[in-house]
Parts: structure tokens; C-alpha cells; sequence
């Protein structure tokens, strides 16, 4: 998306303040808590909290329904109270309430009251929070719910020699952590709130499902008389503060540290507790040390090229972009989803002096945002890992930058409750994880990357072959009406089964066909290997002389490998004799050479654009090899290699290979000789040097187009050598006939109205698929979108169907019936805009004084630029 | 209820039946939840999100504060063949302002910021519980949008007060007939609607391939892998097939009487449901060459599963099921699939059952198996304990559950990454009972 939309939240970074709730509570001994709300809301948030920690998660509900908010929900809480104490015999129940509770004025306090003087037996602790959803994230739901325990218990303000531990969301391994270090300090704590087994439980033989682990009330009760306060948190505010409440209150001091993790925040921890104590860290925790350090210089190096996106809580945040600042890794977004005014000041510093190390210029720092930004900075910044809870998995997926998963909520993997990073040894799990995900992208493709770019040998010429295509293959050439230019009278049908492609030409339009093989701009309809055959026995009735398959996108065939093999397959079984055809961009070819040839295909084309990288990389943007992505000359490289090696494969086995060029004026027309030479050495049968059709919206959009005279030129001299074809018709990946009877558009002799009246306002005819876009050809449309140009702005009028003008009409010619009832749909406009056009129809158009403007664009835009472009033909 | 009820509340004593004590007005359920009870239910406009999602084109609005929003973004195995729209989660995110001063002016704004940025065909607007309580008129929001923008802008009225989630599934089945109803005199078409699949793990696209195998056109896909496009063209259709009845069967009955298409209840789970469904959407477009086919496709699908079933049945033999899910039908259909497998199923509940399921469900089981309506952990935990239950299927939150109490686990939620649905599914679903039922780990605990 990224169009930075203001009144909406896209894919939120932030949860709901209930979630924050409910996550403190847990970390009580023996509480059960109850969402005063609908039952969605614990629903829910049970249903994030259970895929995280892979634990039971039993959260009552209020329920709340029409009648009780209307009503109030007073009966609903205080029966809901009565029945989670016979469910689960709590000592504490939380109450949190949620957005609705809060709306309606539910006065919780005094229901619980009111509960209380019903029941006099209770001894159950009840402590409400006031929580509702709007008023902030669950970050600060969870320091509202520890300030709400604390403030609701009696405390004991005997002095005692306790410090109190206060902490945000933490993993319960992390909270293991910090009770096992200030143990080996000799320290007495109580820690508020304490999850490490109340959502990390072992395995026991009797289920038990209120958990026994958690802080104790009369714990807690000690925390008034307490010496000191450690509360774990930059960012926490002093109204939702524990620690301030419990010096204005109790005169308890506190200070504030961040969270141990990266070597300073974890030296600082310690270095406070041995002031505290005054006794010196234990040797194990310096033996921590020494070896995070000693890893630190290890992958230093490494780590030095990452650009992180750190995303999650303010603490957490902070914390692992210091961790990643101190390894040298640059922090090039970090951002919340909570409002956190004081995280730039916090950070800013110390992120500017990493970058400019290693010259980033920029980098950006986020308070309440969401995915939708993160996400296209991300993609700007040149983001190559990302550090967080599993949300950005959709950019993971999209992108490929591998997201180290390390906060809350993770859905998609296990361990949630495992994530280790405070201490020495928590960084150094955490590092290890970010380094290995560098060091995984780095070493997957080194290898192939500096054998591209270096290895300039003669690999590609192999000594030239005598050709032994095999009997069937020569037998099947005499029917395949692409090899045998004059057996016209001898079909092929094209399968669109394999929608992906592999690859990324700067000639193609993503979305659609790919243009090499088919007429650009055509978008097919892709069919499964079931349908496929079906179509296949319907078209094998009704077209005479069907004797060839073929497999030609609208992706790549290869790149859809299942898919090819499985139609294939079934058209085998079902037709024995059908002559076999694939087109492919060849990048896969080596892998599935054999196959193909063991499943009867006998006739394949590689289209390949260059042979060289540096011509190549001009070519290709980029292309998708095993997973990982490769640019520039990399990508040109493994491309070329694999066709290569494919190609020779297939003919040795006997296929009959050709090969597409397609030819780009400039890039590399003058490299198109050297092309067939090579794979003529490697025994392809003839090649099909076709011109470059410049499609709008493309990156070679504003190419020069080839002229026939340039092309036939090149292809007399290229056919001195090799055999060459003249007659590719450039079909569609659905197209079924001979190679002259299956023009989808024919233009011929249709007549139509001028109407030349001149207007104020221009009016525009959209042809459009999406209704978004100009993306549509346009003998391809069944809809005309009619826009007004007026005052600076275009305005969507009507959306037209083509079929209305054609009633009464049903017996006569399709396709120019089509052309004319388009024609007649756009009368009263002055141009119309479709991504391509034929020749004849474009120029049928302009005698009726209808401007014809191709392009690929949102509508809006097009239309803009149109009158920008051509301001005195229009107006 | 004798033996086990030792920690049962009181009110919930009515929503659990033996089989053999279902007498007289037999199982309470398509009741409120229990409060306090840690019901297993969601919400209604968790019903209603869940219905209109899948519909991959459209922008799906969530007016309210963000948690409703943030806690439904892409948690389903909905899949698309081709809109990605409806995997990102938008929200109005109120905040304290709006809540006192109204979200109206919020929302309208978001709309036309999206029809500034984007040209949709449809967009849903989701009201939560907030919309239903500070008086947001979105009726009126959403009708000054359509007709400023000149889209469809529908409203879904799903406060999570408002019922439990068949209400959601209500207010989205009104929204689709508000979406389709335009249509409804556009000239028939010869082919189907396929109701109540939401494409989880490409479930539609399975039923799709079977109705085609014996040629029979579908028209419209509600909802699963639906767009705009797609969605509109349901009026058309001359038979409605309704997968999730618990979701579906509202709308199937509004398009019946408003649009005179008639509908069956078909069910893709397990061999004999798959065949019967099959056969019966043949019977009902009344076409022979259609029965003919069928009949040749069910019958060597069944075939071919039979050898695939022998090999599994004697490790799964004699063991006892537990089953937990949201629906009637789903419950239904998993009791039979149990059986196709010699398994026993001894405990089984839904979220949202009606009367006429429970009636079925006991017609299916065993004397002493027990039936439960929106049931909770607790109970759960008693009656699979005390029934020995081997193996739970059920959601997402039931699996920690199972897991604690040591007994295997089969995932049938809507974040399935495998199809369960159709002969495949069969195949699938085995396999699993299997691997969870075997586990070596079991052996340990």
C-alpha cells in the first residue's frame, strides 16, 4: 500500500490495552482473570496469547450482551465472578476492563463492592483495571495493571531488605533470567509480575490448569516496606508506574534501567547490583561476558552488513537497537506502535553515529505507527533483516528480509516462551540468530555470485556437435506448425497452466503474460492440469489437425514445474500422439531437463536475450533462483549459465531446441549475432529474433521500437548461420489453432459514426480490467470505464458494458461485432486509454477523431498525464 | 450426569447431555454464553469477519479501537487466486477523542482517503461494539460514501454484544445480499453457487475441481476466494450449495425466497459426505449425464481411497475421539469421518450447534458419549479425562489443552495449512490422526 493513509490504521504494529492486562495478571500467584466485556475480546486475546506460549489460556468473560449494555453489566460481572471461583477456586481474580465496559460507565469498583457484600465468605482478592481498548496498547495496559495490583494490596511497610524487580512483557525465559541473577547476587526480590511458569509450564502428570507459579499477594505486600525499586523500563510513564507509586506512597526509592540486554545495558545491571550489594559479579557471569565480547569480535564483520528493522515495544525496541548499534549493525528503521514521544531522543544519537560509519545517510526512527509504513521504509531504506514479533511475516514473505522472531506475539513458529536476549548469554543468542540470518543470505550465494562476476572463460562454447535430434523429435517437427512455417494447416493449442515467473524482464509488466511469448498485455485466465485436459478433449473434437501441445505461460512453464509435469502427464495418458511443446526462460532447464525429455517433450524454446552478463544484467532486473532473489549481473549470469547448460542438455537428448531473442534497440541488438552463434554451437535447431514491444509501465517503456526493415536485416544475416523464423505470430498462452486463424483480433472491415462535437470537459473511455488501472488491451475489453476531465480532476462517470450494445445481434461475428460495439461505447469521448492496441483498430479510432493513448497507470493518473501530454489535441 | 460432574456449574448443567439422558427438551443450546464460564466462543463480529474476509478485493474496515482489528489480521488460511487486499488489516484505530466526540467524521474520512489512494469495488465496514454504543450512525456514513464515490460502501452491522457469533455470521450474510441484491434480475446462467467454503488451504478450489469433474459450472464463490466480480454474479445461479450451514444457511434462505434459487446442504468432509454431497448436487440439477458422471467419479475416488484407509485403519482402530469445533455440520461430519476410521468419538461439543445438529449428533453416537454446547477448558479437560479420549480435534485455544492433559491433538481450524476438506482432505486428515495419535512422545508422559 504505502500511500501513508491518515485516518486509518494499516496492519497495526500495537495490541489493545485488555491484552497488556491480562499478560500482567498471569504473572500472579493463583489469578484467574475476567474481561468485563463481549466475548470476543478474551476470546481473542487467548487465542494470540495460546499460539505464543503454546499454553492453556483461561480467560473468563463477562460475556456482556445487548441487555447488559443497555442495562449495565452488573449481573453479568457478579455471576461471572461467582463462576469462575467455582471453576477455578482462585485466590486473585483480575479484572480488565474493555472498551465497551468503559463506554457505557460501568463503575466497577463498586460492583465489586457490591459482590463482596453478597458473598461475605469471599476471600478472593479482586483488583480492577481500568483498561479500555482506545485509551492506549497493551504497553501500557501491562504497567497499568502492575500499578493497579500494587495500589489494590494492603501492604506491609515494615522495612525488610527486599528489592522490588518491576517488568514489561518480557519472555518467561528472560524472567528466569533475572530471578536467577539476582539470586547469585544473594538478593532478596519479590518481581512484579513474575510469568516464567505460569506461561511456560512443564509437562506434569496431573494437569493443573490454574498454574502454581506467579508473584504472591502477600509477596507483593512486602514490596511497600521494600529498600529499593529496579524497574525495567525506559519509557514507562509515572502515572501507570509501580515504582513511582511505591516511593510517593511508601517512600520506597527506585531507579529505572533498561533491559539487560547487549553488553552496556547488561554491564549496567550488574554494575548496580554489585554497588547494591557491594560483593563482585560471581565468576560464571564474567565467564558470560568474556565469551558475548569475544563473539561480538567474532562476527563483527558480518554484522556489519546488516540493516535492521527493529518493530514492537518501546523497552524491547530500544533495547535491541542497542544491542544491534554495539554490534555495528544499523538500526535503519525502529518503530512502535505505541505513542513514545521520548524514543528519538533516546536513540537518535546513538544510531547517527553507527550510520555514518558505514555512510547510511538515512534512517528513521517511528512512534505510533503501523505495518504499512514499516513496511515501504523498509523497502527504501534497504532494510535486509528484520527484528521482532512474527507481524512482519507478510514482509518476510513478500520481500524476503528474514525476520528474526523475538517478541510477542509469535504465531508461526514455537519457542515464544523460550526467546532468550537479557543477560550476556540472551544477547549472544539473540546476535547469534542475526548473524547466522546474514551470514545464511551471504553464504547461499557467494559462490555463484563471484564465479558470474569473475569467471570470463570461454564456458559457453562447447565444440560444435554434428545435430542428432531424435527420429520422433524430426517426425513431430513436420506437424509443429512454429518449426514447419508451412505446415499452416496444422494446429497447436497453448495450455495457461503455469501462472508464476521466475524472473523479472525489463521489457514485462508483471500482472500480465509474459511478453515474450505471447501478445503483450494479454492476461490469461490460468487453468489447473484437470481443467487443462478437459479443455485440451473439448478443443481435440472441435479443431481439425490438433498435434501439438504447448506449454507457454502466461508465467513459466518451469517456474511451475508440478503443474507442466502433471498436465503433460494427463494429456499423455489421454492422447499418445500429441507432439509436445514448452516455452521457458530456461532458468530452471538444467533441473528438469531430463524429466521433460522423459515425458515426451520433444520441442522446446529458450528465450535468451544475451549471452553475456553485462548485456544480460540490462536485461534483467532480477531473477528468483532457489529462493533468494539475484540482481544485476548475478542474476544475468546464473540465468545465462542455466540456459546454456539446459539447452545443450535437451539436445543431446534429442529435443529440438529453439531459442527466442528478443531484440531491444540499443541494449543488445549488436549482441544478438554472438547469441546465435552460441547456442547454435550447443545444437538449437533455429532461433526467433522478435522486436521489443515497449509496454507502457514497463522499465523499457520508453525504448525505441525496432522497425521490420531492422529486424528482417538482422534475421537474413543471423540465417546465414542458423535456421531462422519468420512467421511467429507472438500467440497468446491460451491460444488454440493454426498460427493464422487464431487472431483474437480481427479488425477488418467494421464501419462506425464519427462524432467529432466539441465539449469543455474531455471526456476519456478507460479500458480496464480492474477498474484501477489501464491494464487492459483493448480488444480484450467487455467493459468501458467513461471519466470526465474537469476543474483539474477525474471523475468516474459511468462503467459502460460493451454487451448492452449488442443486443439483438447474438449470431454475428464475435470479434468484430466486439470492435464495434466498443466503438459505439465511446462516442462522446475524445481519446481513450488502454495499456496496448492493434495497428488497425488504433487507427480506426483516430479517423474518428478518438485519440488513442496506451499506457499502464491508475486511471487517475494516466488521465492526468494524457492532458498534460497532449493538452492541445484534447482540449 | 452422574460420576463426573464434580465441578460442573450450574447453569451450564443444561448444555451437557449423555446421549442416553437427551430425553424430554433434550441439549439447552443457541443460548447466551455462561459469564465467568471461559466459554470457547468469539464474538459477533468475529462471525462476521470470518464470513466476509475471504473476499479478496474489497477493503474490510474495522470501525472501532484497534485491538478488534489487530487480533483478526490475516489469522486464516483464506486463499486467493488473486486480489491479496483482504490479508491486510484496516483500521479506524479510535481513540479517546472519537469516542466522545463520535467516529463518524473518522470513518468518512477513511473511506475517501481510500478512494482517493484506490479504486475498489466494495467496501465492508465493520461496526464493533464501540460503533454500537457511542451511536455512530454507520448506516448513514456507509450510504453517503456509496453515493459520493458511486461504489458499494456496505455497512455489517456486528457489534460483539449483539448475540454470539451466528449473529455475525447474520450480519454478514445481509451484507452479501445487500452486495448481490442489485442483480437479481440478471438473466440466469446454468450453474451453481457454492456456499459456505472460505478456501481455507484452497478448500473451494478442491470442491471446484469436483463439481467440474462432473460438469457442472460454478457461478459464484461465497466466500471463499471470492471478488467483487465473482460475488455479484450469484443471483444467476439456479442451485445454491451450502458447505458451513452454520454460516450460510440464513443467506441461502434469503436467496431462496428473494431470488427463487433453490439450496441443498452438502458437506466435503470424510468419504461418505464428500460422495453423498456429490451425488446429491448431481440429483438436484435433475441432469443425467451429470448423475452418470458423478456417480463414475465418486465411485472411483472411494476406490481408490479404500486401499489408502486399510493401511491406516488398524493403527487407529479402536481408539476414542474427543471433538470441539464451532459448528453443527463440521461436528457432524467428524463423527462420521471417525467412524470411516473405526474410531469412537465419546465427548463432542460445538461453539454455536442448533437443536436440529444435536439431534443428528445423537443419532450418530454411541449411548454413553457426551454432548456438550459452548462449552469451556474445564469441562473439556473432565469429560475427555473421563472418557479416556485418545484424541481432541478442535481450535487453536483447545490445543495447549489437549496437549497438558497428554492426549494427541488434530488441528480443524481456519488456520489449517492443509486441506482437510474433499477426498484429499480425507487423506490428509488420516494421516494426522495418525502421526498425532502415534507420536512416540506419548510413550513418555
Amino acid at each position: 500500500m504505502g500511500k501513508n493513509i491518515v485516518n486509518l490504521t494499516i496492519n497495526p504494529c500495537k495490541m489493545c490495552m485488555p491484552m497488556g492486562a491480562v499478560s500482567a495478571f498471569y504473572g500472579i500467584n493463583k489469578c484467574m482473570t475476567l474481561i468485563h466485556g463481549s466475548q470476543g475480546c478474551s476470546t481473542y486475546i487467548r487465542r494470540h496469547m495460546a499460539t505464543h506460549y503454546n499454553e492453556p489460556i483461561d480467560i473468563a468473560s463477562s460475556s456482556l450482551t445487548e441487555e447488559g449494555t443497555v442495562y449495565g453489566g452488573e449481573k453479568n460481572l457478579i455471576n461471572g465472578l461467582k463462576n469462575l471461583i467455582s471453576l477455578y477456586s482462585p485466590t486473585v481474580i483480575g479484572i480488565s476492563t474493555t472498551c465497551l465496559a468503559e463506554t457505557i460507565g460501568e463503575d466497577v469498583p463498586r460492583i465489586i463492592d457490591n459482590f463482596y457484600e453478597q458473598n461475605p465468605d469471599c476471600n478472593v482478592k479482586i483488583i480492577n483495571v481500568s483498561s479500555a481498548g482506545y485509551e492506549g496498547t497493551q504497553y501500557e495496559g501491562f504497567f497499568k495493571t502492575l500499578c493497579a495490583i500494587v495500589k489494590n494490596v494492603e501492604m506491609d511497610i515494615t522495612p525488610n531488605n527486599k528489592v522490588n524487580i518491576i517488568t514489561p512483557l518480557i519472555s518467561p525465559s528472560d524472567t528466569r533470567y533475572l530471578k536467577d541473577v539476582f539470586e547469585k547476587f544473594g538478593i532478596d526480590y519479590v518481581l512484579l509480575p513474575d510469568i516464567s511458569e505460569n506461561l511456560d509450564g512443564g509437562y506434569i502428570k496431573k494437569y493443573n490448569k490454574l498454574p502454581d507459579g506467579g508473584t504472591k499477594i502477600e509477596d507483593i505486600a512486602k514490596m511497600g516496606g521494600a529498600t529499593l525499586t529496579i524497574e525495567f523500563s525506559k519509557f514507562t510513564h509515572d502515572e501507570i508506574s509501580a515504582a513511582a507509586y511505591l516511593q510517593e506512597k511508601y517512600g520506597v526509592p527506585y531507579i529505572r534501567l533498561p533491559l539487560p540486554v547487549g553488553i552496556r545495558d547488561t554491564d549496567l545491571l550488574i554494575q548496580s547490583l554489585e554497588k547494591f550489594t557491594g560483593i563482585k559479579a560471581p565468576k560464571s557471569i564474567n565467564k558470560q561476558r568474556e565469551r558475548y565480547l569475544d563473539a561480538m569480535i567474532d562476527s563483527h564483520k558480518y554484522n556489519a552488513q546488516g540493516r535492521a528493522v527493529i518493530f514492537g515495544e518501546p523497552d524491547f525496541i530500544y533495547s535491541a537497537s542497542r544491542l544491534c548499534c554495539e554490534n555495528g549493525i544499523v538500526p535503519v528503521i525502529v518503530a512502535t506502535g505505541t505513542r513514545c514521544d521520548t524514543l528519538t531522543n533516546a536513540l537518535d544519537d546513538e544510531i547517527k553515529k553507527i550510520a555514518k560509519n558505514v555512510f547510511v545517510d538515512e534512517y528513521k526512527i517511528l512512534s505510533n505507527t503501523d505495518f504499512d509504513l514499516i513496511e515501504s521504509e523498509a523497502l527504501r531504506l534497504g532494510a535486509n533483516i528484520m527484528i521482532g514479533s512474527s507481524d512482519a511475516r507478510r514482509i518476510e514473505e513478500k520481500h524476503g528480509i528474514t525476520l528474526i522472531r523475538c517478541a510477542f506475539p509469535i504465531h508461526d513458529q514455537i519457542g515464544g516462551q523460550r526467546v532468550r536476549t537479557f543477560g550476556y548469554d540472551g544477547s549472544l543468542d539473540l546476535l547469534d540468530r542475526i548473524t547466522n540470518a546474514l551470514l545464511f543470505k551471504k553464504d547461499s550465494s557467494f559462490r555463484e555470485n563471484l564465479y558470474n562476476e569473475f569467471y570470463k572463460g570461454d564456458k559457453y562454447i562447447s565444440t560444435s556437435k554434428s545435430k542428432t535430434f531424435s527420429q520422433k523429435a524430426m517426425e513431430r517437427t513436420v506437424t509443429h506448425p512454429c518449426y514447419n512455417a508451412c505446415g499452416t494447416e496444422n494446429a497447436r493449442m497453448h495450455l495457461p497452466i503455469a501462472p508464476k515467473c521466475n524472473i523479472s524482464c525489463n521489457y514485462c509488466v508483471r500482472k500480465f503474460d509474459c511478453p515474450n511469448e505471447s501478445r503483450p498485455g494479454v492476461t490469461t485466465k490460468v487453468l489447473t492440469p484437470q481443467d487443462a485436459l478437459e479443455k485440451y478433449k473439448v478443443a481435440k473434437e472441435k479443431v481439425p489437425h490438433l498435434s501439438v501441445v504447448g506449454i507457454a505461460g502466461p508465467g513459466d512453464a518451469l517456474a511451475n514445474w508440478e503443474n507442466t509435469k502433471n498436465t503433460l502427464s494427463l494429456i499423455r495418458a489421454y492422447d499418445p500422439d500429441v507432439t509436445f511443446c514448452v516455452s521457458t526462460n530456461g532458468l530452471m532447464l538444467p533441473m528438469y531437463a531430463d524429466e521433460m525429455v522423459s515425458l515426451g517433450v520433444t520441442h522446446v524454446t529458450v528465450t535468451c536475450n544475451a549471452v553475456n552478463p553485462s548485456v544480460g544484467s540490462k536485461i534483467y532486473r532480477y531473477i528468483n533462483y532457489m529462493g533468494t532473489k539475484y540482481e544485476g549481473e548475478t542474476g544475468a549470469a546464473i540465468l545465462m549459465a542455466n540456459q546454456l547448460s539446459g539447452i545443450k542438455m535437451l539436445c543431446e537428448r534429442g529435443a529440438m531446441c529453439k531459442v527466442n531473442i528478443v531484440m531491444v534497440k540499443g541494449i543488445n541488438d549488436f549482441h544478438i549475432e554472438e547469441i546465435v552463434d552460441t547456442v547454435k554451437s550447443l545444437g538449437v535447431f533455429m532461433t526467433n529474433i522478435m522486436p521489443m514491444i515497449p509496454v507502457a509501465g514497463s522499465v523499457f517503456e520508453n525504448m525505441p521500437l525496432t522497425n521490420n526493415k531492422e529486424l528482417t536485416l538482422l534475421r537474413n544475416k543471423c540465417g546465414q548461420s542458423l535456421k531462422q523464423m519468420y512467421h511467429c505470430k507472438q500467440c497468446r498462452a491460451d491460444a488454440i489453432g493454426t498460427l493464422e486463424g487464431d487472431q483474437s483480433i480481427d479488425f477488418q472491415d467494421y464501419q462506425s459514426d464519427s462524432n467529432k462535437e466539441q465539449i469543455e470537459k474531455v471526456r476519456f473511455a478507460v479500458i480496464s480490467k480492474s477498474g484501477i488501472l489501464v491494464d487492459q488491451h483493448f480488444g480484450h475489453a467487455t467493459q468501458v470505464y467513461i471519466y470526465d476531465y474537469e476543474n483539474g480532476e477525474a471523475k468516474y462517470i459511468e462503467k459502460r458494458s460493451c454487451k448492452k450494445y449488442c443486443e439483438g445481434q447474438e449470431n454475428c461475428d464475435d470479434k468484430f461485432d466486439k470492435f464495434e460495439e466498443i466503438v459505439k461505447s465511446m462516442k462522446d469521448c475524445k481519446a481513450v486509454l488502454c495499456m496496448r492496441i492493434g495497428d488497425i483498430p488504433s487507427k480506426k479510432l483516430a479517423e474518428q477523431g478518438i485519440k488513442v493513448i496506451t499506457t499502464y497507470d491508475k486511471i487517475e493518473t494516466a488521465i492526468a498525464q494524457s492532458i498534460k501530454d497532449y493538452r492541445r489535441e484534447l482540449i | 450426569m452422574t460420576g463426573i460432574n464434580s465441578n460442573i456449574l450450574a447453569d451450564r448443567k443444561k448444555s451437557i447431555v449423555y446421549k442416553s439422558g437427551c430425553k424430554g427438551d433434550g441439549i439447552t443450546c443457541d443460548t447466551e454464553s455462561v459469564t465467568g464460564s471461559v466459554s470457547q466462543r468469539a464474538c459477533v463480529f468475529c462471525g462476521a469477519r470470518v464470513v466476509l474476509n475471504p473476499i479478496t478485493d474489497a477493503f474490510h474496515i474495522v470501525h472501532g479501537p484497534i485491538g478488534c482489528a489487530s487480533y483478526t489480521w490475516d489469522i486464516r488460511g483464506s486463499l486467493s487466486s488473486g486480489d491479496e487486499l483482504y490479508r491486510n488489516s484496516f483500521s479506524t484505530d479510535l481513540s479517546e477523542t472519537d469516542i466522545v466526540f463520535g467516529g463518524e467524521k473518522k470513518l468518512a474520512a477513511a473511506i475517501d482517503e481510500v478512494m482517493k489512494h484506490y479504486s475498489p469495488n466494495v467496501i465492508f465496514v465493520y461496526a464493533t461494539c464501540i460503533v454500537g454504543v457511542i451511536g455512530d450512525d454507520i448506516n448513514a456514513v456507509c450510504k453517503t460514501a456509496e453515493q459520493k464515490h458511486n461504489i458499494r460502501v456496505i455497512p455489517v452491522l456486528s457489534p460483539g454484544f449483539a448475540g454470539h457469533k451466528s449473529m455475525g455470521y447474520k450480519a454478514a450474510c445481509n451484507a452479501i445480499m445487500s452486495l448481490v441484491s442489485p442483480y437479481k434480475s440478471e438473466q440466469k446462467v446454468d450453474g451453481i453457487n457454492i456456499l459456505g467454503d472460505f478456501n481455507l488451504a484452497g478448500e473451494m478450489w478442491i470442491i471446484q475441481n469436483y463439481l467440474k469433474q462432473i460438469g457442472v459450472n460454478v457461478v459464484s464463490r461465497i466466500t471463499g476466494d471470492a471478488s467483487f466480480d465473482n460475488i455479484i454474479k450469484a443471483p444467476t445461479a439456479n442451485l445454491n450449495i451450502v458447505q458451513c450451514a452454520g454460516s450460510m444457511t440464513y443467506l441461502a434462505k434469503r436467496m431462496e425466497e428473494e431470488m427463487d434459487i433453490p439450496f441443498i446442504k452438502v458437506s466435503f468432509f470424510g468419504i461418505e459426505d464428500t460422495t453423498d454431497s456429490i451425488m446429491r448436487i448431481a440429483y438436484a440439477l435433475g441432469n443425467d449425464a451429470c448423475i452418470r458422471k458423478a456417480k463414475e467419479f465418486t465411485k472411483q475416488q472411494s476406490s481408490k481411497l479404500k486401499t489408502f484407509l486399510d493401511k491406516y485403519k488398524p493403527n487407529l482402530e479402536g481408539k476414542k475421539a474427543a471433538i470441539f469445533v464451532g459448528g453443527g455440520f463440521k461436528a457432524i461430519s467428524l463423527i462420521r469421518q471417525f467412524k470411516e476410521l473405526k474410531i469412537e468419538t465419546v465427548v463432542v461439543g460445538t461453539q454455536t450447534g442448533k437443536k436440529e445438529d444435536y439431534e443428528i449428533i445423537k443419532s450418530l453416537v454411541n449411548e454413553n458419549t457426551i454432548v456438550l454446547d459452548d462449552t469451556n477448558p474445564s469441562e473439556l479437560e473432565q469429560f475427555m479425562l473421563a472418557m479416556s479420549a485418545d484424541i481432541l480435534v478442535g481450535g487453536v485455544k483447545e490445543r495447549p489443552l489437549a496437549y497438558k492433559l497428554g492426549i494427541a491433538f488434530c488441528d480443524h481450524n481456519h488456520e489449517r495449512k492443509q486441506p482437510l476438506l474433499g477426498y484429499e482432505g480425507v487423506i490428509n486428515f488420516t494421516k494426522e490422526i495418525n502421526l498425532t495419535i502415534n507420536s512416540p512422545v506419548w510413550r513418555y508422559t
